[in-house]
């Protein structure tokens, strides 16, 4: 560019007056010297003022010619014949792409509803893996299902697979938020930079920056003690964007027309066009500004510049006055005046002819209907975008660089969860009487197999950016750290299986460093002898207080970072019974990794980074790390599905089919001040947590609260049930439910449970009650079942004890053999 | 001084064939001294050792060659899912990496993954993936994987094990490779029984 090294271009104030004093050379005191002295200070003073001018403006030009955010993407939704989808739900996604209906739906981003489904045309988009033309589908829909996909031409053709555009979810903004659409002055057309100029700016290819008589006339109204205001150029005004503050003062103003004059100076009139026309502030959705006429053109229009009509210029140039007061969407009427005034305008200076302008006169606004998104209408999800990309690369880069983010998440699950959120908090703070809004809650959603993050809610308002609850809140997970003590018991079979009878007498636990420790059951009451998944699915304390201790304190909480847990827990035996803070993200990978049998997929938000060429920068590759045995997990798993079946979760019947097999675990911390929920179906895992903010008890046990939460919204997903395959070493024994003994395959009396091969009791007692046509019967019969578990549910698994429903008790007694085939 | 200013282009070209001829040795240097890894979408080559029959003892095969052998006798596979939408996926990513693209292969898989996360023929496909890409560890906990989705499935499972044997050679781990491909060639007895 220009040479940096004239430091002040500007004229210098007169010359000094220093030599028509020459006489006082001499003396010490003469008050000319310093008159010498403070003029050359004050030269020095000004043209150091007008180096740092010129420094400062040209930084801000050079910095924000480029400054494009990043663009933060959802997932892609891919659509096949035979996908669950119902036409609601694709309606529902495309809408939220910015599809408008359209009874010739031939254009990109249009739609219209056919007899049984929908036929639409997708617009260009280039994903990380190449550019995907547009494409006119019909798609029909029977049963829940996408029942057909053809693309529409000649003659329709089935298609395999469609992906959708992403939906974008945000984006990582420059500066003060500020979003924008890069363009290039080639780019824009030629009437609305006409209309820029004759509404704005007159005599902008002649003038030197600034405007001598707009000054005199500003100056002059100034000092008649009027209101400071008018006669800025373009140059100007570009220059009061670059450095937003709303000061109106003299100086202000001396500054502006300083840094104008040095623009001029530095760049040609094509440059600074381009850069106004980019920087130029054009609206306000709520965190986000929009800058610039590429993005305000779709902000208020949903279309490309070069595809605007007059009257849509028009409005956007009419902004430049003020986005606020002519909004169009607040102000349709102030809006209005204002287009018009400008479109006379245009008329007058011949942009547009004079038909042309009665016709667009004639035109209403045209601005299309959005509720306003924010900076993102996912705000928890974007922070751990955000938080992910800050570890690969310079903050400048993702704020300026305009990169094109790939992104997880699944804005059908995220609502979904959002929705059950703030329902049940709502619900439950009626239904108990608790002061409205005072409790508060997140949820994260993953996929089970390859770890990618579905949803995040970081509160109840899930549009708030405020504290991210999902990833940065870290409440003690009390019994959501049981299945590692039990996991660690049942990968040694030769000691410990799922009949193992545990000690749940009181215990007192001494240990250097802290007092004893007296582990209390929740119900206040001890067991005796209890079945190891019959402890876990009733989450005695005091038993898995006592197996863990038995089986090393440190050796369990050594294992947590295998689970992707970094914190370290205090090495105290109350860690055992999670008495230490996890974030609900935290909690989501390690129940990922007993939902995935044993293998840990670090949880993913980011699938790829492309830049805003196009180019691939980087993938974030899915890696697996295996870190418990199948053949053990499977155990676990059976157990924790006894949490659901027949434990502190059973309440979930409430909401999904007991053939969904969900597996589970219900976490309570002291006074009820934690609610949590952590588990999953066949294809998601989701934690949810619910609690104050002040830490006061929330009055909620895992099943009264956070299990709600969790059931609410998997009952409105697509859930897969829980059906781990087999590993080879393990084997399903019928054995009898509360002694333990072992049956003959089909015994009436007993249940099937999973045992590592080689660790069932090897002998077989006589079957009490007659051999079942099918395998196991899977009834709880167990006495200490009623301890905990709610009374309506005991009621039911005692009526099923009593055997009056049949037909119903056949199928449930199916359930473990579909469940582990 | 016009001397030296003649031998320059000489001098440059000398460079210039230097710099290409380390272009060249470049290549080999990095490539690892593995046997490249046979995609396996293609029957397996004819193992080592296929005499004519009707010879006398056969000589000791290798663990290798036996598993290798077994594999072929099993024939072409099944196609990996009846989704129509994942055989697309499937399809595309096969030819990205045979365009040398294995990011875009990779991208392809993880799409039929998302489709179908259960289905170990996919897991298979990513685990030869990382093994083309010299991620030997990877690839051995991708075969794993397969396999845990693999229950009674012992075609896939013979496959796996045959990975996860290659990539243990990759390693150096000679004795783990012979051990992973008697398990390979169990599992494709199994699965001829089938």
């Amino acid at each position: 560019m220009t040479s940096v090294e004239s430091p002040s271009p500007v004229p210098a104030p007169a010359p000094s007056p220093a030599p028509k004093k020459p006489r006082f050379k001499f003396k010490l005191k003469m008050p000319g010297k310093w008159v010498r002295v403070t003029a050359l200070l004050l030269l020095l003073g000004l043209s150091g003022y007008v180096y740092y001018l010129d420094v400062t403006i040209r930084e801000a030009f050079e910095g924000r010619k480029f400054a494009l955010p990043a663009r933060v993407y959802g997932r892609a939704l891919e659509v096949y014949a035979g996908l669950r989808l119902t036409r609601e739900q694709f309606v529902e996604e495309l809408r939220s792409l910015g599809y408008h209906e359209n009874p010739e739906p031939k254009e990109a981003a249009t739609y219209h509803f056919t007899a049984n489904g929908v036929e639409f045309t997708t617009r260009d988009f280039v994903f990380s893996d190449g550019p995907q033309a547009s494409q006119h589908v019909r798609m029909e829909f029977a049963d829940g299902k996408v029942s057909l996909l053809q693309a529409h031409g000649a003659t329709d053709v089935d298609m395999a697979l469609l992906r959708m555009e992403p939906p974008l979810i945000g984006g990582i903004y420059p500066g003060h938020n500020e979003d924008r659409e890069l363009v290039r002055l080639a780019e824009v057309p030629k009437p609305l930079i006409d209309t820029l100029i004759a509404t704005e700016d007159r005599k902008f290819y002649s003038h030197m920056g600034v405007d001598p008589r707009g000054i005199a006339r500003a100056l002059f109204r100034t000092l008649s003690g009027q209101r400071i205001e008018g006669g800025s150029t373009l140059t100007q005004q570009l220059v009061k964007n670059f450095f937003l503050t709303s000061e109106r003062t003299l100086t202000r103003k001396g500054t502006e027309v300083l840094m104008a004059l040095l623009l001029e100076m530095h760049y040609s009139k094509d440059e600074i066009l381009e850069t106004y026309l980019n920087e130029v502030f054009l609206g306000q959705d709520a965190g986000r500004a929009i800058h610039g006429f590429g993005l305000a053109s779709y902000y208020y229009f949903d279309r490309p510049l070069d595809r605007l009509e007059p009257q849509e210029i028009a409005m956007l140039v009419g902004l430049v006055k003020g986005p606020t007061v002519y909004d169009p969407r607040k102000h349709p009427q102030e809006g209005l005046k204002r287009r018009n005034v400008v479109l006379q305008e245009m008329a007058g200076q011949n942009v547009i002819t004079q038909a042309q302008a009665v016709a667009a006169l004639a035109r209403p606004l045209g601005v299309v209907e959005r509720a306003p998104a924010g900076t993102s209408p996912y705000p928890a999800f974007l922070q751990l975008v955000h938080r992910q990309l800050q570890r690969d690369y310079r903050e400048e880069d993702l704020r300026g660089e305009g990169l094109r983010i790939f992104t997880t998440l699944d804005p059908f699950v995220q609502h979904r969860a959002e929705d059950a959120l703030r329902l049940r908090l709502a619900e439950i703070e009626k239904a108990r009487r608790f002061k409205a809004n005072t409790l508060e809650g997140a949820v994260v959603v993953t996929s089970t197999q390859t770890g990618e993050i579905q949803a995040m809610v970081g509160g109840r308002d899930a549009r708030y950016a405020g504290f991210n609850r999902a990833l940065d809140s870290q409440r003690p997970i009390g019994s959501l750290a049981k299945p590692i003590v039990y996991l660690t018991a049942l990968e040694d079979p030769q000691h410990y299986t799922l009949i193992t009878p545990l000690d749940d007498t009181q215990l007192v636990y001494k240990q250097r460093g802290a007092a004893d420790w007296k582990p209390q059951n929740y119900e206040r009451t001890f067991h005796d002898k209890v079945q190891l998944r019959v402890a876990l699915a009733h989450s005695y304390n005091v038993a898995t207080a006592r197996l863990g201790i038995e089986l090393g304190v440190d050796r369990i909480l050594d294992k947590l970072p295998q689970y992707g847990i970094d914190r370290k827990p205090p090495p105290y035996a109350s860690s055992l019974l999670g008495a230490y803070g996890l974030a609900p993200v935290e909690v989501a990978q390690m129940y990922q990794t007993f939902a995935d049998g044993g293998f840990r997929t670090p949880l993913r938000a980011i699938r790829d980074v492309v830049a805003a060429s196009g180019k691939p920068l980087q993938r974030y590759q899915l890696n697996v790390e295996p870190v418990a045995a199948p053949g053990p997990v499977y155990v676990l798993t059976a157990a924790m599905q006894g949490v659901v079946r027949e434990g502190t979760a059973t309440a979930m019947t409430n909401y999904l089919p007991a053939e969904m097999n969900v597996a589970g675990k219900t976490g309570t911390t002291e006074d009820l001040r934690d609610s949590w929920f952590a588990g999953f179906t066949g294809n998601r895992v989701a934690v949810v947590w619910v609690g104050r903010d002040d830490n006061k008890p929330s009055g909620l046990t895992g099943a009264s609260g956070a299990m709600t939460i969790w059931g609410e919204m998997m009952k409105n997903l697509p859930t897969e049930p829980v059906q781990p395959p087999q590993p080879e070493d393990v084997e399903l024994v019928t054995v009898d439910p509360v002694s333990g003994v072992r049956y003959e395959t089909g015994c009436k009396s007993g249940m099937a449970l999973p045992f590592i091969k080689g660790s069932a009791p090897a002998e077989t007692a006589p079957c009490p009650g007659g051999f079942a046509v099918v395998a196991a019967s899977a009834v709880p019969a167990v006495s200490a079942a009623s301890a905990v578990a709610p009374a309506s549910s005991v009621a039911a698994a005692k009526t099923v004890e009593s055997k009056p429903a049949v037909k119903k008790e056949e199928e449930k007694k199916n359930w473990f053999q579909r469940l582990f085939n | 001084m016009k001397n030296i200013y003649a031998w320059l282009p000489i001098a440059a070209l000398a460079l210039l064939l230097a710099g290409c001829e380390g272009m060249k040795t470049q290549p080999s240097a990095t490539t690892p001294p593995v046997p490249p890894v046979s995609p396996e979408q293609q029957v397996p080559p004819p193992a080592v050792e296929q005499p004519p029959e009707a010879q006398t003892p056969p000589p000791p095969q290798t663990p290798q060659a036996v598993a290798e052998a077994s594999i072929a006798d099993l024939g072409p596979r099944q196609p990996a899912s009846e989704n129509r939408a994942v055989l697309a996926l499937l399809d595309g990513a096969h030819s990205a990496s045979a365009a040398g693209k294995r990011e875009g292969a990779e991208a392809s898989l993880e799409r039929a993954l998302r489709i179908e996360p259960r289905n170990p023929w996919l897991w298979l496909e990513m685990a030869q993936l990382r093994l083309a890409q010299g991620q030997y560890a990877q690839a051995i906990t991708l075969a794993r994987k397969s396999i845990s989705f693999a229950a009674g499935k012992h075609r896939v499972q013979a496959e796996d094990w045959k990975l996860i044997a290659d990539a243990r050679i990759a390693q150096g781990d000679s004795a783990g490779a012979d051990l992973a491909f008697r398990q390979a060639a169990e599992r494709a007895q199994q699965a001829k029984g089938e």
